[in-house]
């Protein structure tokens, strides 16, 4: 295990501003040229990093978990075949589709679209857009932490506590 | 794995409800839905098996709300207890961030409750991580049940790092809430240090996959009871044949420590190395037996497995087909000038730098974060998809059409020579006639 993956495992994912937006532009870029209804990214875990496009909010949650889920069992079969892993899966709908392709290590790249366009196109420009949004991750990745220009406030702990006592 | 997203102003973290099968995992999750406020809740979703059994996962968001200026969320999550799942067990821990270990407080069940504490914490050893570096609670469940064990024996037996713990009764909702929050403040409090510890050197190396598991089963009873608040009033202890039972399953595992003094974190027994063997199928057939009847089928039967695994590549040359041949084969002639992911290259610095040279349009210098406007006569899909081919241009003469062409001129004058020949036969005889 090569000293990058030992952090991916322990580590935390942080990412400021600059990050987003630089993700967000490649995520624009991707829906502009392949027509795609829209583009998810998501970290293995299965907690959403950013998304755009035509989202419904209310279900991104659950989405990006099946989608990890989905792309976790989808590795454990491809392991078990003999393969690395699958670096693409795709499910189609009768009206909507889904592409989701591995992003490096760390994070998968899910797209939804419609009659509006057809596979070659997600896929051609979801290539290059997947090796794009790997060089941005990795250097979110390998930035040693706290050198973002934003950190947790001192008083998370507390407040967390305050939280906690008015939820439950 | 906890993600700290500054631009959304959001913290996520993952949280797992680990036990035996039938523990009551899935109950304590839906109870969490059932009574968390409307606006703290996601949607709970199950991918069950058609008897109910948890397959893959249950899983459901939970929005703490706004801590420190950040939207905190939990993302819940259980696993399929059963033996026979422990693959997808152990990919729902991918990057956990806390666990709640749900006992089955009956005696008759002290194996299983056991053999998945085991599990959890090889299972944790393969991602690097371990029950004694990641904040966890365990909820003895089942507290009324007539034969539920002692508190005492139970936090001997599975509370190796004197963790919180907690009675609960899942299916009336007790304990089910103080569980929860105690978790939820570990891994908070956790979160917190870790941020407060920016930018220090990492923690230890990860442990590898064999290395000793911190499964001495110390006991933490009297003072763990005194200070950390048990919910529910003790039960009656277990018979003495139940803790014999125990004692004989951890003797049969390799472990030979399990009453011990009591262990604190700082000063644990010498860690006890796992049996080598998966403890996962050690003894699962009756389990197997019980839940494989709306399993999918094992890979090894093939069919289903190569034909699932083929789906994905052959599928899309059908989909494809009719509307997408143009498509597809635009996109594959535009390849060599690789002019369309342009936008935004000079910002980000991409390694594609020669092609965005190539590009043609000046569109690229708009910021990343700016979605292009819709300019028809910029759309890739039409300025960069190349014209129609011209038809093949004929083929210049070449000597194998030319001998064909003699050979055919050759057989017509044959024909027409001897239709001449024929026509004067006839004239004449029919001259003849007359």
């Amino acid at each position: 295990m090569g000293v990058r993956e030992q952090k991916l495992r322990t580590d935390r994912l942080v990412f400021y501003r600059t990050d987003v937006t630089k993700l967000e532009g490649e995520l624009d870029g991707f829906l502009e040229l392949s027509s795609a209804r829209s583009a998810l990214l998501i970290d293995r875990e299965g907690h959403l990093v950013t998304k755009r496009g035509e989202v419904q909010q209310h279900s991104l949650d659950s989405i990006s978990a099946l989608v990890a889920g989905s792309f976790a069992a989808t590795r454990e079969m491809a392991r078990l075949l003999g393969e690395e892993e699958f670096s693409t899966l795709y499910h189609q709908g009768q009206r909507d589709s889904i592409q989701v392709s591995l992003v490096g290590d760390r994070a998968l790249f899910a797209v939804v679209f419609d009659e509006r366009t057809n596979l070659g196109m997600v896929r051609y420009y979801a290539t290059e857009t997947t090796r794009r949004l790997d060089v941005v991750l990795t250097e979110v990745a390998e930035r040693p932490e706290g050198e973002g220009e934003e950190k947790l406030a001192s008083d998370f702990g507390s407040s967390a506590t305050a939280a906690l006592d008015k939820l439950f | 794995m906890v993600q700290i997203n500054f631009a959304q102003k959001q913290v996520n973290a993952k949280v797992v409800y680990y036990g035996p099968g039938m523990s009551g995992k899935t109950t304590n999750l839906e109870i969490v839905h059932q009574r968390a406020p409307t606006g703290n809740r996601g949607d709970l979703t199950s991918i069950s098996t058609d008897g109910d059994r948890t397959l893959f996962f249950d899983f459901m968001p939970l929005d703490l709300g706004t801590v420190a200026g950040m939207r905190t969320c939990f993302q819940i999550y259980t696993v399929p207890g059963q033996v026979y799942y422990n693959s997808t067990r152990k990919l729902v821990l991918q990057g956990v961030d806390g666990v709640v270990f749900v006992a089955d407080s009956s005696a008759a069940m002290v194996e299983e409750n056991l053999e998945s504490l085991r599990n959890l914490e090889q299972n944790l050893n393969e991602y690097g991580k371990s029950l004694a570096t990641v904040p966890h609670v365990i909820q003895f469940n089942k507290r009324d049940l007539p034969d539920a064990m002692s508190l005492d024996e139970l936090n001997r037996l599975l509370n190796p790092h004197n963790a919180p713990f907690f009675e609960a009764i899942a299916n009336t909702g007790q304990g089910v809430f103080p569980t929860l929050k105690a978790l939820a403040a570990r891994v908070l409090e956790s979160i917190h240090q870790s941020g407060s510890r920016a930018g220090s050197p990492q923690p230890a190396a990860p442990i590898p996959a064999q290395a000793a598991a911190p499964i001495a089963m110390a006991a933490p009873v009297a003072a763990q009871a005194a200070g950390q608040g048990a919910y529910y009033s003790a039960t009656p202890s277990a018979s003495p044949q139940a803790v014999a039972a125990a004692q004989r399953a951890l003797q049969q595992t390799g472990f030979h420590g399990a009453v011990q003094a009591p262990g604190r974190p700082g000063s644990m027994p010498p860690p006890l190395a796992l049996p080598a063997q998966p403890i996962a199928m050690s003894h699962g057939a009756p389990e197997m037996a019980r839940t494989t009847v709306h399993a999918p089928p094992p890979v090894g039967h093939g069919g289903p497995v190569g034909h699932g695994g083929h789906a994905p590549h052959a599928a899309p040359a059908q989909h494809v087909q009719p509307p997408a041949a143009n498509h597809a084969a635009a996109s594959l002639r535009m390849a060599p000038q690789a002019p369309v992911l342009q936008h935004g290259a000079p910002q980000l610095g991409r390694p594609d730098a020669n092609a965005a040279r190539r590009a043609p349009a000046p569109a690229a210098a708009a910021h990343p974060n700016a979605r292009p406007a819709a300019k028809p006569e910029a759309r890739p899909q039409a300025a960069h998809r190349p014209a129609p081919a011209p038809a093949p241009a004929p083929a210049p003469a070449a000597p194998a059409p030319v001998r064909r062409g003699s050979k055919a001129w050759l057989y017509a004058s044959i024909f027409v020579v001897v239709a001449l020949g024929i026509g004067v036969v006839v004239a004449k005889t029919v001259l003849k006639v007359f």
